[in-house]
């Protein structure tokens, strides 16, 4: 059930990206649809019931230097977080660039309509 | 563009000193607790954009220069790579090993001073993204503005 609705979040930005004429609206149906990639990534992971994958001196015994055996199996998975973390980051640059596309646009051709743009101008 | 009224100055020069104390603490323990070198980055250049919201973007631009921020934003990748090829050089030919972890600085754990080279990576990416990021903020809200008065006259 919350992949369904992650799948409807991507095509929702689908949607906007696809279907809309003015320009930052597009933009915003890109970052959309990133973001629901990157929360269908982070829920793979999850367990229910879980707790939070960090340790802290409640599951640590100092004595034999290891873990308490109750953490791997009821902790959720830490590795796609880590991975969709560095995700997050490359989509803010991509949106920086896009951002930066759009003002460039605009100043060559005076509107943000995709429909108007026609010829490229130098 | 022009800053705002004395009482907002005022108190975002006092917040500014807290925003950067949280942003270089999350960076700094980011082995410990969640956080780390995005976060802790995103944070620091948070404080920028509130200066620069108050006092207007000349000040910024006088109290940061954009060259002193592209090189701050080199710097944290190249100390991020000395990191890792020291890890070559040290130990054995293996590249980006923990190599302060494993012979010379142990530590204790859930101390500040563990985890080897983890807290140095955690700095440089923190610099870096800062830096980065803060240029990416500046400069979308400047190069409009230049360039329509350029148009104009």
């Amino acid at each position: 059930m919350p992949y369904a609705l992650c799948f409807l979040l991507f095509m929702l930005g689908l949607y906007c990206a696809v279907v809309k004429k003015n320009m930052v609206k597009i933009v915003i149906g890109i970052m959309v649809m990133e973001y629901a990639v990157n929360l269908f990534l982070v829920m793979l992971g999850f367990r229910v019931g879980g707790i939070a994958p960090i340790i802290d001196r409640a599951q640590y015994d100092p004595v034999m230097r290891q873990v308490a055996a109750g953490f791997v199996s009821s902790s959720v998975d830490p590795l796609p977080q880590a991975l969709v973390l560095t995700s997050i980051v490359i989509s803010l640059g991509s949106l920086a660039l896009m951002i930066s596309i759009c003002i460039r646009t605009y100043e060559k051709y005076g509107t943000f309509d995709i429909t108007q743009i026609r010829r490229l101008k130098g | 563009m022009k800053g705002m009224t004395i009482i907002v100055k005022t108190i975002s020069s006092w917040v500014k000193m807290l925003i950067v104390l949280f942003g270089i603490y999350i960076i700094l323990f980011g082995h410990l607790t969640p956080g780390g070198g995005f976060a802790g980055g995103v944070i620091l250049a948070s404080s920028y954009v509130l200066l620069m919201l108050a006092f207007g973007k000349e000040f910024v631009q006088k109290d940061l220069p954009l060259a002193l921020d592209s090189k701050l934003d080199c710097l944290g990748a190249l100390l991020f790579a000395v990191i890792a090829v020291l890890g070559l050089v040290l130990t054995d030919r293996i590249f980006f090993t923990n190599y302060l972890y494993q012979e010379y600085l142990p530590g204790k754990e859930f101390e500040l001073i563990s985890a080897g080279t983890i807290p140095f990576s955690n700095i440089a990416i923190g610099l870096k993204v800062g830096a980065s990021l803060f240029l990416v903020i500046f400069l979308l809200s400047t190069f409009r503005r230049e360039t329509s008065a350029n148009t104009k006259e």
